[in-house]
């Protein structure tokens, strides 16, 4: 394998596994999110070698090489395609990601997501009816009024 | 038959123009987006009654006339037909219909009902990817949109999940492109044999399982089930746990036909399979309120369905599609019940003199979902055992072991809840904490008229079940045909294979 070729495919690799190693250390979910365009960054462009030839060239006949058609080396254009949608996809999925975060940031105020987590499942037991609500209106401060209705609901179990 | 293709097209247009056609008029919108789903329906049983040989042969639709495996097909045999037929019928049962749904969200439906019709019917690995992320936008979104913040930060989660599980997908379809060269399934599946018959393929498969098992709610990829299960709609809830995950777990498994050989493809599903019965079924035990302990179970089932179509050859096919079809009509009738039993189960206490005739229909959808003979959910079980057994290997073993351990599990979570439904009125005080009750809310009847007609069909297959036993058969081994899949898709291949045979 070429010099060159060892270097792309390490450095698609690479990318992959610091995205990976992003979504699973990352506590914010701004940089889970950038982690995931890191990760989706490298598994294209892993994709995209697969079908890379390093003398190759663009998929397209001309006409003065239909006599020599063996000599000639193509790059496939099946991964060019695939990758195209998949970087398509990825930047849809970004945006509602980001867009989620927007709202996630208005209503709970935080980006951290052991936070964003606790009060989901805080929500989700009062919505089901088996934590008591908030004293939201109480003397108390928001938080830790929430911090000790947690730790009461833990208690409980 | 070329009119399937507007199974994919009809909604997807559906789903862009409604949005512009509303700002001239909402009502014509809102029929717009109901009349493409009753198209659907006349579309799907129109080839069904059309084409009697369906039952025996599939079709290869070649779209734009290009041929495989250079153009892309949709594969139509009674499994995808099926299946198609289910995603608009299931849709249409639970469409918003509040009048106060906005017109991003019946959109958003129709997105989702064209895309999960072109994931059941493409016989193309690519196209396949791309329509299970459409229906994963489509998925977050709807989520999303409930409004509530729990939603929007249970969608985000998923989203998270799910991207990453498809990136997974896309790395295993890249190594499958490697080493194969094509992307078309039946041409995948003549090759498979020498090609991904390895190590690599067995990792292109574990990589697709990652990703497609996040809708199907497989075992390390399921933490976002009673996050979203919990904060949106029960009719969102009913559709994603009906319809859905059991799309996601077709898909796996005509996959897992056509292109993985290896037994420890198997093997995976079946550890897999199993640990999310285990875990589903204890945390559903542990369980406070009724969606959750619905959640939980469905992953537990979930678990089920993977065991069963882990076990090699017919038996195992008969087994998972009984529990897929029984698990796909249960759960969401559960669901609709549940919108009128939000709350902690102590709430529920003498919920039984209320209403007793929701709580009549609880008991005969819970009873065929532990599989108490004679109902359909016994059967399905049945044949889980019989499959079961008929392997030797320890993984399957202890799935026997698994599963009536699971089942007496299920026994004591839904017999609790049977019992404090018929509790007198009285004994409640004491358990009760006068704070944290939600009022008990009344049945939709859309909502009971779903249940009741899914405990009148369970009693039907009883009734019926010679003919429901042929028709599973059928189904299991069409799907388990691998050769039928590349004949139907390449006739000129198997007639060469045929003569170089002789």
């Amino acid at each position: 394998m070429p010099a060159i070729e060892v270097v792309l495919y390490s450095g698609a690799i690479g990318l992959s596994i610091i995205g990976l190693a992003g979504l699973l250390l990352l506590n914010n979910v701004f940089r889970m999110l950038l982690a995931l365009v890191i990760l989706e960054a490298g598994v294209n462009l892993l994709l995209i070698l697969s079908g890379f030839r390093l003398a190759g060239v663009a998929p397209i006949l001309l006409p003065e090489q239909m006599s020599n058609l063996s000599a000639i080396v193509m790059n496939d254009p099946v991964p060019q395609a695939l990758v195209l949608t998949a970087i398509v996809i990825g930047v849809g999925v970004q945006a509602l990601g980001l867009a989620m975060i927007m709202r996630i940031k208005a209503q709970y105020g935080t980006l951290n997501m052991l936070k964003i987590r606790e009060q989901l499942e805080f929500d989700l037991a009062v919505q089901s009816g088996v934590a008591t609500p908030v004293s939201a209106h109480s003397p108390v401060s928001l938080a830790s009024g929430r911090e000790r209705q947690l730790s009461n609901h833990k208690d409980e179990q | 038959m070329d009119n399937i293709v507007l199974l994919v097209v009809l909604p997807l247009l559906a789903a862009f123009l409604m949005p512009v056609v509303a700002r001239s008029s909402e009502v014509l919108a809102r029929t717009l987006g109901l009349s493409v789903l009753f198209i659907s329906i006349a579309i799907i049983l129109n080839v069904w009654n059309q084409s009697g040989q369906i039952d025996s042969q599939a079709v290869s639709i070649a779209i734009g006339g290009f041929l495989p495996p250079l153009g892309i097909n949709f594969y139509v045999d009674q499994i995808s037909l099926f299946f198609a037929l289910a995603v608009p019928v299931m849709v249409l049962l639970f469409w918003p219909w509040n009048r106060s749904t906005s017109i991003r969200e019946y959109s958003l439906m129709m997105l989702l009902t064209a895309s999960a019709s072109g994931l059941i019917l493409s016989g193309d690995l690519f196209n396949i990817y791309v329509f299970y992320e459409l229906l994963a936008i489509a998925s977050y979104s709807l989520v999303a949109i409930q409004g509530r913040a729990a939603a929007v930060a249970a969608s985000f989660r998923y989203l998270l999940m799910g991207s990453v599980g498809s990136v997974m997908m896309l790395l295993g379809i890249a190594i499958i492109y490697t080493q194969t060269g094509t992307l078309n399934l039946a041409h995948l599946s003549l090759l498979a044999p020498e090609k991904l018959n390895n190590i690599l393929g067995l990792g292109s498969f574990a990589l697709i399982l990652t990703g497609m098992g996040v809708k199907a709610e497989l075992f390390p990829v399921n933490s976002w089930v009673p996050e979203v299960y919990g904060s949106v709609s029960s009719n969102l809830a009913a559709l994603m746990a009906g319809l859905l995950s059991k799309l996601a777990v077709i898909v796996i498994v005509r996959l897992l036909i056509l292109l993985f050989p290896q037994p420890e493809a198997l093997q995976l599903m079946a550890v897999l399979g199993i640990m999310g019965v285990i875990t589903g079924e204890l945390v559903a035990w542990r369980a406070k309120d009724f969606v959750r302990m619905l959640s939980f179970s469905s992953i537990g089932q979930l678990g089920l369905v993977f065991l069963a179509f882990s076990i090699p050859g017919e038996m195992g096919m008969m087994a998972g599609i009984a529990i897929v079809l029984h698990h796909m009509v249960v759960k969401p009738a559960l669901f609709m019940l549940a919108t009128g039993w939000r709350g902690s189960l102590e709430n529920l206490s003498g919920v039984a003199r209320r209403s007793p005739f929701a709580v009549l229909l609880f008991i005969v959808l819970i009873l065929s979902l532990l599989g108490i003979p004679p109902l359909p959910g016994f059967w399905a079980k049945y044949l889980l055992m019989v499959g079961l057994s008929s392997q030797d290997g320890s993984i399957y073993t202890l799935g026997m072991f698994i599963v009536p351990v699971a089942m007496i599990i299920e026994i004591a979570y839904l017999f609790r809840l049977v019992m404090i439904m018929y509790r007198k009125e009285g004994d409640e005080a004491a358990v009760n904490n006068p704070d944290i009750k939600v009022a008990p809310q009344s049945h939709s009847k859309w909502g009971l008229a779903i249940a009741a007609s899914v405990a009148a069909m369970l009693i039907a297959i009883v009734l019926q079940l010679q003919p429901a036993s042929d028709k599973l058969v059928s189904l299991a081994s069409q799907l388990s045909d691998r050769n039928q899949y590349i004949s139907t898709v390449f006739p000129q291949i198997h007639t060469v294979r045929m003569q170089s045979i002789k």
